[in-house]
């Protein structure tokens, strides 16, 4: 059984330590978070992520460049992007579906149902070992 | 506001250092201090402030206050460093400097009007007052000032509401949408102060009245109107900002005390337990309240997008007690859905009615006791249907019925906190039903409590809008596929005055059944419909025979999205068209397609003896067929066609010789498609659209072939000509 590996991108260190918490529920969950989107980049290409949920308010390189960057990188290309976001009105839905993202995912959100979500934007491949 | 009279100090004062009085605006600060602003003449664009301080010097502190404040509303910053001080018998003066807010930052004024004799007359005023600078642009109708504003910069619009094409509240509503960002000044003969108030929530900033001002009072309005819209932008994008930051930390707080809540970290002791209930319950009502305000903020706005489709209210209600039986047992209530089975479909967004009737019912639970019944209950009108939510409180005060829809607004203060409100749900409420066209209310129960009602149309009555009922039999009859029934009716009004019929689908399933029932002239299709995009209606409907060639417009609300594709794809669209549509261009589009279809069928000219091939041919076109180059050459002089089908191996002479001579009367290439035993090696000739071989080829495929090469040879020449 392979773990799920989820990339956590968020410049804010509280919401990582909440998500890191709410993911550890799930026990096939492995996750790491970066705290800026040049990390993540780097991150991304070396450690593969089944899935990379992404902040879009964050200083220097904000969540959509990310995506981008991610989508140029041929090593990363293929990750799915779920943003992670208060930014959650509908027009702003659809312009981040039209980025690229698999789908969005709003703050505040319910911890005791997050990894449920996440589970929901796998890939089938990554998804297979659920429960 | 106060005007100085000359002998004041203040313009004692500027004209000792050389000054005209232009611009004088004037505000009292305290009794004892007038802040007056005037034109710097050395600096045009430095709008200086000059504040008298009577009686004595400690009031420089009010003076600094006096300028700050001139300064932030001009939203410039202030300087200091060009105070002066003027002794005077009376006081003292005050200089400070702020760089111009005025006509300078105005360069471009949009004026719809179609008067004439005003239009000059307001030229007159701006020439003759030296704001030179701006540039004052004209247009006579609605539909040239929306094309106006769609490719060119405009700093204010200056609207009279009564125009050829759009009048009154309409005209400002229009003029609205067209630029939402853009101040809008109403100027008009109609002195009447109830419609003044309206045209101010239909988003104008300003009502003026002909006649009654004159250019200082304009260019001033104008300059306030500009200052009003920037400050009402900064508000929003205030509001907006500020609940997006809150939601960071409460992201951090709700998960924390939710993971706690959950026993993520362990089970919690009871004592702590409670406490951490406490917390965790009233953050989540912080999320809330937030949600509320950048929902209500949002709406206020107009940027809600409505997704309308026929929604089923009954198991819309079941779903919204659903979701709400928690919530219920918890106050000890019980919710009971009364009325027929019958299916009562109304035309709504099936998201902002779930929160329309969610939020009557939490309502209706929290201000009833405990052990009593919310009774919900669904009627079916002709036009309308109507929901109920009744409950067994004590009621609303009198006093609080008239504020009961506006936000903040709760009957006791201690009720927010008491009941867990927000005093945002029937503000919420009121906007949503307002936009789905409906309305809301409440009544007094009988034997206590309260009855809240929301009316809204029914589907059945909706869809018997759809058809255009009122338009001439003889009206070219056009589709108008458009899921917003307000823009939809408007365009209808609009078609029918230049002479269409406009039938309407609010969905891609209702225009293909629509477009099957009955046939119509052109197609209008909006590229964001609720049940599929544009694009995949577009295919539907090409797939149809008799829709194969019939004009296509699109219109959308994005001009990014799908253009692309669409241009690229084989579609045949006529035109896209952004919103708000340019409605000569689409009448002038409509015009030309719709009299060139009527005109004849197309005229193909077939040279070959297969009377099959005639015979299936003749089902889309007139056919004229011949069997040798002679009789060609006399078929081409008795009309035009618009396609050739040849066969080169016609035994009396050889086909390709006439190729050249293949024209119509105004020396264009007529196109041909070669359906012959070989002709691959004209398939190079330009002239050739097609070579199919007859062994090959199914005399069903050749018309379909030949149908399309009309429609695209169709559609080529409406862009020719358009």
């Amino acid at each position: 059984m392979t773990d799920i590996r989820i990339l956590l991108v968020d410049d804010e260190p509280d919401i990582r330590e909440v998500v890191d918490v709410s993911l550890g529920l799930d026990p096939e969950f492995k996750m790491r978070a970066c705290a800026s989107g040049a990390d993540a980049l780097v991150t991304a290409a070396e450690w593969s992520p089944s899935i990379i949920l992404l902040d879009v308010m964050m200083p220097l390189m904000d969540g959509p460049t990310t995506l981008a960057n991610l989508r140029k990188n041929p090593r990363t290309a293929h990750i799915p992007v779920v943003f992670l976001t208060a930014r959650t009105q509908t027009d702003e839905i659809e312009q981040y579906i039209s980025l690229g993202a698999q789908g969005v995912l709003s703050k505040p959100f319910n911890p005791m149902t997050l990894a449920a979500s996440v589970r929901d934007y796998l890939p089938a491949s990554a998804a297979r070992h659920a429960p | 506001m106060r005007k100085l009279g000359a002998g004041n100090p203040i313009n004692r004062f500027v004209r000792r250092i050389g000054g005209a009085r232009r611009w004088p605006c004037i505000w009292a600060i305290a009794p004892s201090i007038l802040t007056y602003g005037i034109w710097c003449p050395a600096d045009p664009t430095l709008f200086q402030y000059y504040v008298l301080i009577r009686h004595c010097c400690c009031f420089r502190r009010w003076a600094i206050k006096a300028f700050r404040y001139c300064a932030v509303s001009a939203g410039r910053a202030w300087n200091r460093n060009v105070h002066r001080r003027l002794p005077a018998d009376e006081g003292q003066v005050i200089v400070a400097g702020v760089k111009q807010m005025s006509t300078k930052l105005i360069k471009a004024i949009l004026l719809i009007e179609d008067n004439v004799g005003d239009v000059r007359l307001l030229r007159e005023m701006f020439k003759d007052h030296g704001a030179h600078d701006t540039e004052m642009v004209h247009v006579d109708c609605m539909s040239a000032a929306e094309k106006h504003l769609v490719s060119h910069s405009v700093d204010i619009i200056l609207l009279d509401p009564g125009l050829p094409d759009a009048q009154g509240l309409g005209a400002i509503r229009r003029a609205h949408a067209a630029a939402p960002r853009l101040p809008l000044v109403v100027l008009t003969s109609l002195d009447d102060e109830s419609i003044a108030e309206q045209a101010l929530q239909e988003g104008a900033q300003d009502y003026l009245i002909k006649g009654q001002i004159e250019v200082r009072g304009l260019l001033r309005a104008l300059r306030y109107a500009t200052e009003r819209k920037r400050l009402e932008r900064l508000k929003d994008e205030f509001v907006s900002t500020v609940s997006h930051e809150l939601r960071t930390p409460l992201t951090s707080i709700s998960g924390s005390l939710g993971l706690l809540m959950g026993n993520a970290a362990g089970s919690l002791p009871k004592p702590m337990a409670r406490l951490l209930a406490i917390a965790h319950t009233n953050s989540q009502r912080l999320v809330r309240l937030v949600n509320d305000i950048l929902d209500i903020e949002k709406m206020q706005a107009g940027r809600v997008v409505f997704n309308f489709s026929r929604v089923g209210v009954r198991p819309l209600v079941v779903q919204a007690i659903e979701a709400n039986r928690g919530f219920a047992e918890g106050y000890r209530v019980r919710v009971r859905l009364e009325g027929a089975r019958a299916a009562a479909d109304v035309r709504a967004d099936p998201d902002r009615l779930l929160q329309v009737v969610t939020n009557l019912l939490s309502n209706a639970i929290k201000f009833s006791p405990a052990d009593s019944e919310v009774v919900v209950a669904i009627e079916k009108g002709a036009d309308m249907v109507r929901l109920t939510v009744r409950d067994h409180g004590s009621g609303i005060p009198i006093d609080f019925r008239p504020l009961i829809f506006e936000k903040f607004a709760q009957a006791d203060a201690g009720d927010a906190r008491q009941k867990g409100g927000t005093g945002l749900g029937l503000s919420i409420v009121k906007q949503i039903v307002d936009r789905l066209r409906g309305e809301v209310g409440f009544t007094d129960a009988p034997g206590g409590g309260t009855i809240f009602h929301v009316q809204l149309p029914c589907w059945d009555h909706v869809a018997s809008l759809a058809l255009d009922r009122d338009a001439k039999s003889d009206a070219a009859r056009l589709l108008l596929c458009e899921d917003d029934l307000d823009t939809a009716l408007t365009l209808r009004e609009q078609l029918r005055q230049v002479g269409f019929a406009t039938d309407f689908a609010y969905s891609a399933g209702d225009a293909v059944t629509r477009a099957v029932a009955a046939q119509y002239h052109a197609i209008l299709v909006d590229i964001h419909l609720p049940d599929g995009d544009g694009v995949s209606l577009i295919v539907r409907l090409r797939a149809l025979p008799q829709y194969h060639d019939t004009p296509i417009i699109v219109v959308s609300g994005d001009p990014n999205s799908g253009r692309d594709d669409l241009r690229s794809s084989k579609l045949n669209v006529l035109d896209w068209l952004n919103k708000p549509v340019d409605f000569d261009r689409l009448v002038q589009l409509l015009a030309k397609s719709v009299a060139q279809q009527a005109s004849r069928r197309p005229r193909i000219l077939h040279v070959d003896e297969d009377n099959a091939v005639a015979r299936a041919l003749s089902e889309i076109a007139d056919v004229v067929t011949v069997n040798s180059i002679e009789e060609a050459r006399l078929a081409l002089k008795t009309g035009d066609f618009d396609l050739a089908v040849l066969d080169v191996a016609l035994a009396k002479g050889a086909s390709p010789d006439l190729l050249p001579e293949l024209r119509d009367s105004k020396g264009n290439v007529i196109p041909v498609v070669v359906f012959s035993a070989n002709g691959a090696n004209l398939a190079s000739d330009a002239q050739v659209q097609a070579v199919l071989a007859k062994s090959h080829t199914s005399i069903d495929s050749l018309v379909a072939t030949v149908r399309d090469r009309l429609a695209s040879r169709r559609t080529n020449l409406f862009k020719e000509v358009v």
